[in-house]
């Protein structure tokens, strides 16, 4: 039974792993949320792995740990050739990163990853998909700003206003959005 | 894409358009990431043909990992977070680069106000430390950084044994005072301000200074991975620039002032200003040292920047002195400091911004009386075997 160390200093919910985690059959330790209290933990526990916020400034606890005591859980590589590559880049990306003790079978962690992904790989793609919607959004009432401008400015209609946009875009290899914020600022700058 | 570049054409830069215009670089909350933090605040990369986006990491194991993966081009790092990955060090290995010091001296070791009493008393550390009754736990910032390696240094040159008498742990520079004033830490060396911090708030006492430990002891570099140089020569290039006449900005008069004012914004580091300033410019109230205390240098003629394949090369030798490396490390040391130190491009970079370039390192009497320079580090070997207290 592989035993599990959570750390839960950061606001990232990492402590409701623990009963999925229980339910794969993973030994749950007694959480950690301080720096200061986790090499006693970490000397007396034992764990297997330890879970904790990609972002934790914990982390470098654990670093030092890896280092100094080879019985220790040492940072995943998450940069070898090593199997599971995809899922450990994951995790990652979901902001979860895992220690583990040397010797542990990849295929023995990956449940383990699983879970974590499943618990917050989807919390972060909504948040993605949000800010992409906002951008979006944003973007298009840019344009829409420097097509009035041109329509006013010149007396021409919106089909138009937009081909303008659109010819100096690809002329000048940029995106529309950007040619549209910088004629906005221009046209700001010149009041 | 900003209005300079809508105005400016390529003929702007000599040197030719950096292949990549817009940097991602990562520091860590401390005052010596000023160079950084000025270089953005007053866009001097833009004199470059460069854009920074600086992001605040929590941790050196993060400024590692993204730096591996690429999210951040280049960042404020320990000289030894380099060396660590490097060599492989209890973690992933990879080819790495120093471009340049971003600064030396200004880091210390602060104790708690009852040990720091016991240290003026008795006047000798060993027999202050006995009066703990327990193992003395001591705090420092990463594995292989400068502060782990400068505390086992100082121990050592009183007879102390860090391996064995002391227990080191690491504790994100942040939550330095947080874990004094929550008791069970004797001590802790890092970055400013947090000895400053720490002190105001009656949590510690500054006991000594890291000159005083190794004057003019290289610090932060600027690092990236190897791969980002070869790719990107003219952006390392450019990078270099920028941060260099950061470094000669913090050096004119009354600048460091104004940029203390600066990093005591919750964006950058986030603590009171007075404290920061009062460090930067070498006010350690009444600490007394073997020499002058040297405050925090970021530039001096650019004999701060140059990065010597010889500093690299001490951390190398303290590593196989604590046991974190073989002797293999020791016999390729001088090859490996000089694929990481980017001797050449740095050098071009100063020519470029007519900083004076001193390549020789400058001898120095570290506090346990020994030298250390270029010819030491030439039989390195013979250097560690010279240290009496060592990993056995």
């Amino acid at each position: 039974m592989l035993r599990v160390l959570l750390v839960t200093d950061t606001d990232k919910p990492i402590g409701e792993l623990r009963t999925a985690l229980a339910r794969l059959g993973c030994e749950m330790l007694v959480e950690v949320a301080k720096p200061q209290a986790l090499p006693r933990v970490v000397e007396s526990e034992r764990p297997d792995v330890v879970i904790i916020d990609t972002e934790s400034p914990s982390r470098d606890t654990l670093e030092q740990l890896a280092v100094m005591n080879a019985a220790a859980p040492r940072p995943v590589l998450m940069f070898s050739a090593d199997g599971n590559q995809s899922l450990i880049r994951a995790a990652v990306d979901a902001g979860v990163t895992a220690y583990s003790v040397e010797g542990l079978a990849a295929d023995r962690l990956a449940p383990i990853l699983e879970v974590a992904l499943a618990r917050f790989a989807h919390e972060e793609k909504l948040r993605a998909r949000l800010a992409k919607a906002e951008t979006e959004l944003a973007d298009r009432k840019l344009i829409d700003r420097a097509k009035r401008l041109l329509m006013d400015r010149r007396k021409i209609s919106e089909q138009e206003a937009y081909a303008i946009l659109r010819k100096r875009a690809m002329d000048q290899g940029e995106k529309l959005v950007e040619v549209a914020r910088q004629l906005v600022s221009i046209a700001e700058l010149l009041g | 894409m900003s209005t300079s570049s809508w105005l400016a054409s390529d003929a702007q830069w000599p040197d030719g358009v950096p292949e990549k215009r817009h940097l991602r670089v990562g520091f860590i909350a401390l005052s010596d990431a000023a160079p950084l933090i000025v270089a953005k605040r007053l866009e001097l990369g833009h004199e470059h043909g460069l854009t920074l986006e600086l992001s605040r990491e929590s941790s050196w194991a993060a400024v590692r990992d993204k730096l591996l993966t690429g999210e951040l081009d280049a960042a404020h790092s320990l000289y030894g977070l380099v060396y660590g990955v490097q060599l492989g060090i209890g973690g992933p290995r990879e080819d790495m680069a120093v471009l340049m010091v971003l600064n030396r001296n200004g880091q210390a070791v602060t104790v708690t106000p009852s040990l720091g009493e016991a240290m003026a008393r008795t006047g000798d550390l060993r027999a202050a430390l006995a009066s703990l009754g327990r193992k003395p736990v001591f705090a420092q910032t990463f594995p292989t950084g400068t502060h782990a390696m400068f505390l086992n240094y100082w121990f050592a040159a009183q007879g102390i044994d860090p391996l064995t008498e002391i227990s080191s742990i690491v504790i994100p520079p942040a939550h330095m005072v947080a874990a004094m004033e929550e008791g069970g830490l004797d001590g802790f060396c890092c970055g400013e301000p947090w000895h400053a911090v720490a002190q105001a708030r009656g949590l510690g006492r500054t006991v000594v200074v890291s000159s005083d430990i190794w004057p003019n002891h290289p610090e932060k570099v600027l690092a990236c991975r190897r791969d980002f140089v070869s790719r990107y020569p003219k952006t390392a290039q450019a990078l270099v620039r920028t941060l260099l006449s950061a470094c000669r900005w913090l050096d004119m008069p009354g600048h460091r002032a104004e940029a203390a004012g600066w990093l005591a914004e919750p964006a950058w580091v986030g603590a009171p200003r007075d404290l920061i300033a009062a460090r930067l410019l070498g006010d350690f109230g009444r600490l007394q040292g073997r020499h002058a205390l040297l405050p925090v240098s970021f530039f001096d003629e650019g004999v701060v920047n140059y990065p010597h394949p010889s500093d690299g090369m001490w951390f190398i030798a303290q590593y196989r002195r604590w046991g974190m490396v073989g002797d293999a490390a020791v016999a390729g040391a001088a090859q490996t400091a000089a694929a990481v130190s980017q001797t050449a491009l740095f050098e071009a970079a100063a020519r470029a911004e007519a900083v004076p370039v001193e390549a020789t390192p400058a001898h120095e009497v570290l506090c346990d009386g020994k030298a250390w320079d270029a010819a030491v580090a030439g039989d390195l070997r013979a250097y560690v075997d010279g240290f009496d207290i060592r990993a056995r």
